[in-house]
């Protein structure tokens, strides 16, 4: 595991020459940005002039609001890309490597939608489905494989329209060093919390999850829900250690954690509300800050293989 | 009229409801002592292989040895009660565990292929026998907790469902393996 320290020494030998090239880019970017919002403005005061002037419908103001901040956003996006893909290539790769010289970045990969679901650990199939950064590689052991991901699920009734997050965060897949053939979901407990022993009773009525599994660490218990196919299957697989670790991990991260274990696999699942990876636009790129954050998340993912002991392999899966 | 009949039928039905729920219960706990058992014979199936692998490179823990094998008879012949059951299963994961903590004496037989492989063989089914006691002592938590708690209590007095008995560790076998007392030849 690297330290802090040899990050910020990797962060003054190698990426500030980088970052000051960058940080060139990302103003001129910011001054284009700048330039696409004094045109909306000039639109959207052009369209009240003419309404009021013209005694024309107001909905053309609305129209004008609308059809304005869709060119933004295209036009931004269209500004923008060649920094970030620049930015992904030359900064977060660096540091991914940095991390550990086998893992392989992807930036524009993800982990496909179908092992999403396949891990079931959310129950809403997404409609809306994007992620990026996508790092593989193996850690002793273990293969991995984490992205970013944004998974939303779009509902329509007539002209409504609402989008919820099905989950936004980081999406971690590992081979687990145990083989097993059930399927055990680790889900936070938000029932329990709530409403104690009656929560729990809810829990166990659960119609689309698995059966539940009460199982023996008490704080591990008020921290997380546990459906699986075979209750004794389930306990192999969440040992008294294993149970121990998940615990620190959640309180490490301080973060929403899912986890499920299928196919001998282990699937992890840490919500973000913010974008993870992402270049900054309105301020200097050029401190340590964000250096360190992209570092600690990849680390963190990195990490998990450490954290959930997959290194031990002192069974039959080697 | 009507009412009374609609609440007799109302009362009925929950009677049903948590007669049910008691017997399920009930049934679990059988259903998760199966399963120790067929992981206890895994590990039973296995010791003949390990005591032949072992027995070349430990000589000095020969008296061990036999009382595995002796305990492994007993255990395969079929005629224990659960209890003795229970018993025999607590009294060969201490003889095993001594066993474990002698091959540190032997780097022969730590670097030797099948021991390794019958190590990683041993160690899953002991943690699946582990994972097994756990489930069972969470089915019998779940059936004590419906036998004593209102209002199943009720229905398990009428049909004298009694309370059953986890999975412990008697005292003798808390205490930590004394290495030396073991292996006294």
């Amino acid at each position: 595991m690297k330290t802090l320290s040899e990050l910020k020494q990797f962060y003054q030998a190698q990426l500030l020459a980088d970052l000051k090239a960058l940080e060139h880019k990302r103003r001129k970017v910011l001054r284009k940005r700048m330039y696409v919002n004094t045109v909306i403005l000039c639109i959207v005061a052009a369209a009240v002039f003419v309404t009021i002037n013209f005694r024309m419908h107001p909905h053309i103001i609305f129209i004008s609001i609308v059809l304005s901040v869709i060119l933004a956003v295209g036009a931004y996006r269209l500004i923008g890309k060649d920094y970030i893909a620049e930015f992904k290539i030359l900064i977060i790769d660096r540091i991914v490597h940095f991390i550990d010289e086998n893992l392989t970045y992807d930036r524009s990969g993800c982990i496909p939608k179908s092992t999403f679901v396949l891990s079931q650990i959310f129950k809403t199939k997404p409609n809306r489905y994007k992620g990026d950064d996508l790092v593989s590689g193996k850690i002793g052991q273990t293969k991995i494989c984490f992205s970013e991901l944004n998974a939303e699920y779009e509902s329509r009734s007539g002209k409504n329209r609402s989008v919820r997050t099905v989950f936004k965060g980081l999406f971690f897949i590992g081979d687990f060093n145990k083989n097993f053939s059930c399927r055990t979901v680790v889900l936070p407990d938000t029932a329990e919390k709530l409403f104690g022993r009656i929560g729990q009773k809810l829990q166990s009525m659960n119609l689309v999850r698995d059966d539940l599994i009460k199982l023996d660490d008490p704080e591990f218990e008020k921290l997380f829900v546990v459906y699986g196919s075979d209750q004794v299957g389930a306990r192999y697989v969440l040992s008294t250690s294993l149970m121990k670790r998940i615990v620190d991990f959640n309180n490490k991260t301080n973060r929403d954690i899912h986890l499920s274990f299928i196919g001998s696999m282990v699937f992890v699942a840490v919500s973000y509300k913010r974008n993870l990876f992402e270049p900054r636009i309105f301020q200097t790129l050029l401190d340590f800050e964000p250096v360190r954050e992209y570092f600690e998340d990849l680390q963190l993912a990195v990490g998990i293989v450490d954290d959930l002991n997959l290194n031990t392999r002192i069974w039959t899966k080697k | 009229m009507w009412i009374a009949i609609i609440a007799a039928v109302v009362v009925i039905v929950i009677i049903v409801l948590l007669y049910n729920t008691l017997v399920g219960k009930k049934n679990q706990v059988i259903n998760v002592f199966g399963t120790i058992d067929a992981m206890l014979k895994k590990r039973y199936d296995l010791l003949p292989k390990l005591i032949s692998t072992v027995k070349t490179y430990m000589q000095h823990e020969r008296a061990l040895l036999e009382e595995i094998t002796e305990m492994r008879a007993k255990a395969v012949s079929g005629r224990l009660s659960d209890d003795e059951k229970v018993d025999l299963d607590n009294k060969v994961t201490k003889a095993l565990g001594g066993i474990m903590v002698a091959v540190e004496n032997y780097p022969d037989l730590k670097a030797n292929q099948n021991f390794l492989q019958l190590q990683s063989t041993m160690n899953e089914v002991e943690e699946q026998i582990s994972a097994a006691r756990r489930a069972y002592n969470a089915a019998v938590t779940d059936y004590n907790n419906a036998v004593e708690m209102f209002p199943t209590n009720i229905v398990a007095s009428i049909i004298s469902y009694k309370m059953k008995k986890v999975f412990e560790i008697s005292e003798e076998q808390r205490q930590d393996i004394d290495t030396d007392k073991l292996f006294k030849a």
